[in-house]
Order: structure tokens, then C-alpha cells, then sequence
């Protein structure tokens, strides 16, 4: 009897620690596992500055959604951002890369238009802005001035 | 020989000059306003005047500024009356002629390079890259709708960063710290300062 508990006991916190596990990699790998309640617009990028999948999607500089998928068409970056149902897009609104500090990480912000029609799902994003790119303008201040 | 028929041809084929019917909308109306900074008779002093009025005109008919005044007040736009709205059309438009008239005056000479232009509905954008003195290429976007059969421009981007959207910024800024009202204040001193 005494023997049957500990087996118990054991396999009990092995399952346990095997949820905490499953979900840790879900909370890390940002995966969504409940579809249904995001959906998905594009926006095209003449530079897309680095930005990668899972980077975050931004509003007021709140997290709101997760880039899905980026592709490269006609040396343009094609972007694809998953939204929570609840946040509504305008047409109007515009997308734009921007970096956390000077050398943080890449994110989209999305300043919110004032159009009566909101995007919907596989809508395209059209007011865009590409990621600055310092180096660049670094570089223009410097030689610009020669 | 072939060679050299193969590079006449290839030179014949990849003209630099890009046109289209977007291009040639942006076109007139950035010649109009070379033509009249570049004029010597219009750099006399006495004539700043009617400059800045002809400049002004050139730009009226080939600018949305009723697009491009809803677009800044974005979601601040939609809870304001007529009278409120014109007043704000008409003073985005006076802030705009502010900042900006200077910098067309200041024009010696840039050369301006016609890109590309793509259209997709009733929207379109004009590439453009403007080769200053120095050698150095700025790239500019044109962003334009389709009203009725003609183009006319909402937002300009300027490496990247559009007009709208640092307005769009400010605005929303001020008007969410404290008001409309606070803003046209702001917009009026902004302007009178100008003068």
C-alpha cells in the first residue's frame, strides 16, 4: 500500500512537470495553440530592417499581435500580422518598423487611422514605413556635409 | 558588331526616364513651382509676396488637404463638428505652407529624378529621387488617391518617414494630454509665429 503511493506520488509529479514543460515551450515558443480568435492582415515593406517571425506587433506601445510570415516579392519585404479579433485596424492606419532603443530589437508599431472602413482578414495594410536605417543616415550626416 | 547592336538596343530599352500618368501628375506641378523659384525676376524682394502665393497655388491643385488633414487627426477626426473641421483644414494647411514654403525657396538647382510609380485601385505612389548639390540621392515617396478621373497627394515620405504619421503622432499626443481646443491654440500660435 505504502509502496503504491510513492509510485503514485512519482508519476503524479512527472506528469505535472511534464504540463509545466509543455507549457513553458508554448509561452516561449509563442505558439498559438487556440486559433480562431486572431486574424491575419499583410502590409509591404520596402525594408523590413531584420524584423523576424514572432516579432511583436505594437499599438500605443502595447503588445497586440505577433508577425506571422515574411516573404520577399519583387525585392519588396511582405509582412503578415496576426491581430486579436477585438483590435480593430483602419484603412488608414500606418505600419511602421521601428527598433526598442537604438540597438533593441525590431517591432511594428501601428499608429491607428480615422477611416470609418476597418481591414478585414487578408486585408492589405497600404500606408507603410520602412525601418530607418541608421548606419544610413549616420552616413549622410558624415559625407553629406564634405 | 553584335556587341555593339546588342548594347545600342539595351541602351535604347532602359531610357532612365520612367514615365506614367501618376508621374507626369507630380511632374507639373513640381516643374510649375522650379519654374517659379528659379525665376529671377520672382527672387526679387518685393515680390515675396506673390511667390509664395503662386507656390502655394501650384501645390493647392495637386494636394488633398482635406485627405490629408483627416489622416493626421486620424481617430480625433471623426468627434468634431464642420466648423471645427474646416478651421482645422485651413490651419493644417497654413502649418504645412509654414515649415515647408522655406525649404522650396531654398531650391538651388536639385536635380529631381522620376523613379518609378506603382497603382493599386484608387491608390498610387510616385517614387522620386532628389540628387541634391552635393551628389547625395533623396529618396521621397508621393502617396496619391484617385477623386473623380484626377490624382490628387495625401502624404509625402521623406527617407522613410512620413509626413502624416509624425503629425498624426504630435497631434494625438496633445489632443490625448489635454485637447482639441489645446491643439488649435497651439496651431494658431504656431502659425502667427510664422508671419
Amino acid at each position: 500500500m505504502k509502496k503504491f503511493n510513492i509510485e503514485m506520488g512519482v508519476g503524479l509529479f512527472m506528469v505535472i512537470g511534464i504540463l509545466c514543460l509543455a507549457y513553458i515551450s508554448i509561452r516561449m515558443g509563442k505558439l498559438e495553440i487556440m486559433g480562431g480568435n486572431t486574424y491575419d492582415i499583410k502590409a509591404v515593406f520596402s525594408n523590413s530592417g531584420g524584423i523576424k517571425t514572432g516579432s511583436s506587433v505594437v499599438i500605443a506601445g502595447v503588445d497586440v499581435g505577433r508577425v506571422k510570415e515574411i516573404s520577399l516579392s519583387e525585392y519588396q519585404a511582405n509582412i503578415v500580422l496576426t491581430i486579436p479579433v477585438e483590435i480593430k485596424i483602419q484603412e488608414d492606419a500606418i505600419a511602421s518598423v521601428k527598433t526598442k532603443g537604438l540597438i533593441g530589437e525590431k517591432y511594428i508599431d501601428i499608429t491607428p487611422g480615422g477611416s470609418e472602413e476597418i481591414l478585414k482578414p487578408g486585408d492589405r495594410l497600404r500606408e507603410t514605413q520602412p525601418a530607418i536605417d541608421m548606419e544610413q543616415l549616420i552616413s549622410n550626416f558624415v559625407f553629406g556635409k564634405i | 558588331m553584335s556587341a555593339c547592336l546588342v548594347f545600342l538596343l539595351s541602351s535604347f530599352f532602359s531610357s532612365p526616364v520612367w514615365a506614367g500618368e501618376l508621374i507626369d501628375k507630380v511632374k507639373e506641378t513640381t516643374d510649375k513651382i522650379i519654374a517659379i523659384v528659379s525665376n529671377p525676376e520672382m527672387k526679387k524682394a518685393e515680390k515675396a509676396a506673390e511667390r509664395k502665393r503662386l507656390i502655394r497655388e501650384a501645390i493647392d491643385e495637386r494636394f488633398d488637404w482635406d485627405e490629408m488633414a483627416k489622416r493626421t487627426l486620424a481617430r480625433h477626426w471623426a468627434g468634431r463638428s464642420d466648423a471645427e473641421k474646416k478651421e482645422f483644414v485651413a490651419l493644417f494647411g497654413k502649418l504645412l505652407e509654414r515649415t515647408y514654403l522655406d525649404k522650396v525657396e531654398g531650391y538651388s538647382g536639385e536635380k529631381v529624378n522620376y523613379e518609378d510609380e506603382t497603382i493599386d485601385g484608387q491608390y498610387g505612389t510616385v517614387k522620386v529621387g532628389i540628387i541634391t548639390t552635393q551628389d547625395k540621392s533623396i529618396s521621397v515617396f508621393y502617396r496619391l488617391k484617385k477623386i473623380g478621373s484626377d490624382w490628387f497627394v495625401y502624404d509625402i515620405s521623406i527617407e522613410g518617414v512620413s509626413l502624416i504619421n509624425n503629425y498624426r503622432n504630435q497631434f494625438n499626443s496633445i489632443i490625448t494630454k489635454s485637447s482639441f481646443q489645446n491643439l488649435m491654440e497651439r496651431l494658431k500660435s504656431n502659425v502667427e509665429e510664422g508671419k
